[in-house]
């Protein structure tokens, strides 16, 4: 089953890439896409959805990952339409509808969603082709330096491979539950307003003492597997070959293109 | 060797007593069952085997290693593995081979040496081809496989495993059940936490607890024998010694000490062979 952000194997390119430089990739690039104009970032966006289809990443997959954020995605939308900039509005008046929005709006408002599918692509692209362990092997690369101020690094790293770890668990565990529920007939759709906060407090309150409960019995498996804050060695070997030399190469001539390009059209 | 002196344990703050005066001494190489109905105090055992709990009365010494010794705490979890009931809990990697690689890592080994012990275990347990697989996508009996590679994967003498067949279905359960085997006769010293009277017949040794306290402990067939006590303790036989029991009751020449399929078929070859003479 997929979760957004998994990783899924595969045998592309990107799948083999140096995790280091697929995160600094990622990292330059999401910045890169916040300062893009238009047209520029319509080729862009195309670009990052041909390379993610060649990546073996399904269109599935990335609506998958889009899917929890659609609601977020529809308030910026019609923020967009309804109360930015006034221009070009167009009024529609019949017997059903009478409003009117702004063309400028809705030029707009499809510029900020392409910028939030193509960070989306960006970060699938990173999390689909990147094992965990790799991407935290990356992050504790990047955080060495600042052990020197004391950074507890690899325990900072043991962190987030426990984040990894725990998410899907506990999104089995929520869909559990909601199961449970269904089970014992509750429609939070047919419930009325009072009985559904106190629904909605009591479900939280369980997956939050749930979360502990699966905290503390990890925080116990880990004991029992030696775990000692502090330094650990890494089953992640990180070696920079040459196709990624080449990977590099490729991708800093077209974020020059791009650049160029935005300038040209800005 | 694994001495248990005296051993009390009280939750706090609950204020329960789970062991009153655990004493008893498992060998290395030794396969041996603990059996006792819930709360009895089973996994509490288990867990000072390996430091995780450390007893409030008496010693618990491993391999001449105090476990009160917190210095020595690295050493007896290296020699001691222990896998949990629930695997879900046990599993920290999100792959098969980087949770396997996980107690090496905090053994602070080489790359090299991690890899070599990773490809090592997950051979041994028979699930080399999962090595890149995601735990999400795996059954119970394969996570439960990769719990038990991860602990061989420290290389320990001993592994004390929580019900390991829980919630199992028999093809699975006879997987993990042949695997325990072949580590044992490769000799580690294997605890195994069970339900199931049929697999502690199959151990070397049974441990029957009640409320805190080792109430039996011998041969299965010894400790099978004891009808009436197991069940004052709400203990049931192995299907196989209830028949044997109830035939003998019957009137048929056999032996009540019958505990596992290969004794009965055994039993039955020699009552065929003794008619047919």
């Amino acid at each position: 089953m997929y979760h957004t952000g998994s990783f899924i194997k595969g045998q592309s390119r990107v799948h083999h890439l140096d995790p280091r430089l697929k995160l600094a990739v990622t990292i330059v690039f999401s910045l890169v896409i916040l300062r893009l104009e238009q047209p520029v970032i319509y080729t862009a966006g195309v670009a990052l959805f041909v390379l993610a289809l060649a990546c073996g990443i399904s269109l599935r997959t990335i609506g998958q990952s889009i899917k929890p954020l659609l609601f977020f995605m529809a308030l910026i939308f019609v923020t967009h339409l309804f109360f930015g900039e006034r221009k070009n509005d167009v009024a529609i008046n019949n017997a059903f509808f009478d409003f009117s929005f702004s063309c400028f709006g809705l030029q707009q408002g499809f510029f900020v969603l392409w910028q939030f599918l193509c960070l989306i692509v960006v970060a699938v692209l990173l999390t689909v082709t990147t094992a965990p362990s790799q991407l935290v092997a990356a992050i504790k690369y990047y955080l060495r330096p600042f052990a020197r101020l004391r950074l507890p690094v690899d325990d900072v790293a043991v962190m987030i491979m426990l984040a990894f770890r725990l998410m899907p668990i506990l999104l089995a565990e929520k869909e559990r539950m909601e199961n449970a529920r269904s089970a014992r007939g509750f429609d939070p759709r047919r419930s009325g307003l009072l009985a559904g906060v106190k629904s909605f407090v009591l479900f939280a309150s369980k997956i939050i003492s749930g979360v502990f409960r699966r905290a503390d019995e990890i925080a116990l498996a880990m004991d029992a597997r030696n775990y000692q804050r502090g330094e650990r060695s890494s089953f992640v070997e990180l070696k920079f070959a040459s196709a990624d030399y080449l990977i590099m190469v490729v991708l800093c001539c077209s974020l020059v293109i791009f650049v160029a390009l935005n300038l040209y059209f800005g | 060797m694994i001495i248990l002196q005296d051993v009390h344990y009280r939750y706090e703050p609950e204020g329960i007593d789970a062991l009153r005066g655990v004493s008893l001494q498992i060998q290395a190489g030794e396969h041996l069952a603990v059996i006792g109905p819930n709360g009895c105090g089973k996994t509490t055992l288990i867990r000072h085997l390996n430091a995780l709990l450390l007893p409030t009365g008496g010693r618990v010494i491993v391999d001449s290693l105090d476990t009160q010794d917190r210095t020595r705490h690295a050493e007896i979890r290296s020699q001691v593995g222990m896998v949990f009931q629930n695997p879900d809990t046990q599993i920290v990697g999100m792959t098969v081979e980087e949770d396997v690689a996980f107690g090496p890592e905090n053994l602070r080994l080489p790359t090299a040496e991690i890899k070599k012990r990773v490809n090592e275990s997950l051979a041994r347990v028979g699930i080399a081809e999962l090595a890149g697989r995601n735990i999400e996508n795996l059954s119970g009996g394969e996570k439960r496989l990769v719990a038990i590679a991860g602990v061989l994967a420290m290389r320990p003498r001993y592994i004390a495993l929580d019900e390991p067949t829980a919630f199992l279905d028999p093809a699975a359960t006879g997987r993990v059940l042949s695997v325990i085997d072949r580590l044992h006769s490769e000799g580690v010293g294997i605890i195994h936490i069970t339900h199931n009277m049929a697999e502690a017949a199959l151990t070397q040794r049974i441990l029957v607890m009640s409320r805190g306290c080792v109430c039996l402990d011998g041969a299965p067939r010894d400790i099978f024998a004891r009808v009436e006590e197991l069940k004052k303790i709400g203990l049931q036989l192995p299907q196989i010694t209830e028949l044997f029991i109830r035939l003998k009751a019957s009137g048929f020449p056999v032996h009540a000490g019958i505990v596992t399929i290969e004794d009965a078929l055994q039993q039955v070859i020699s009552m065929a062979v003794q008619s047919k003479d």
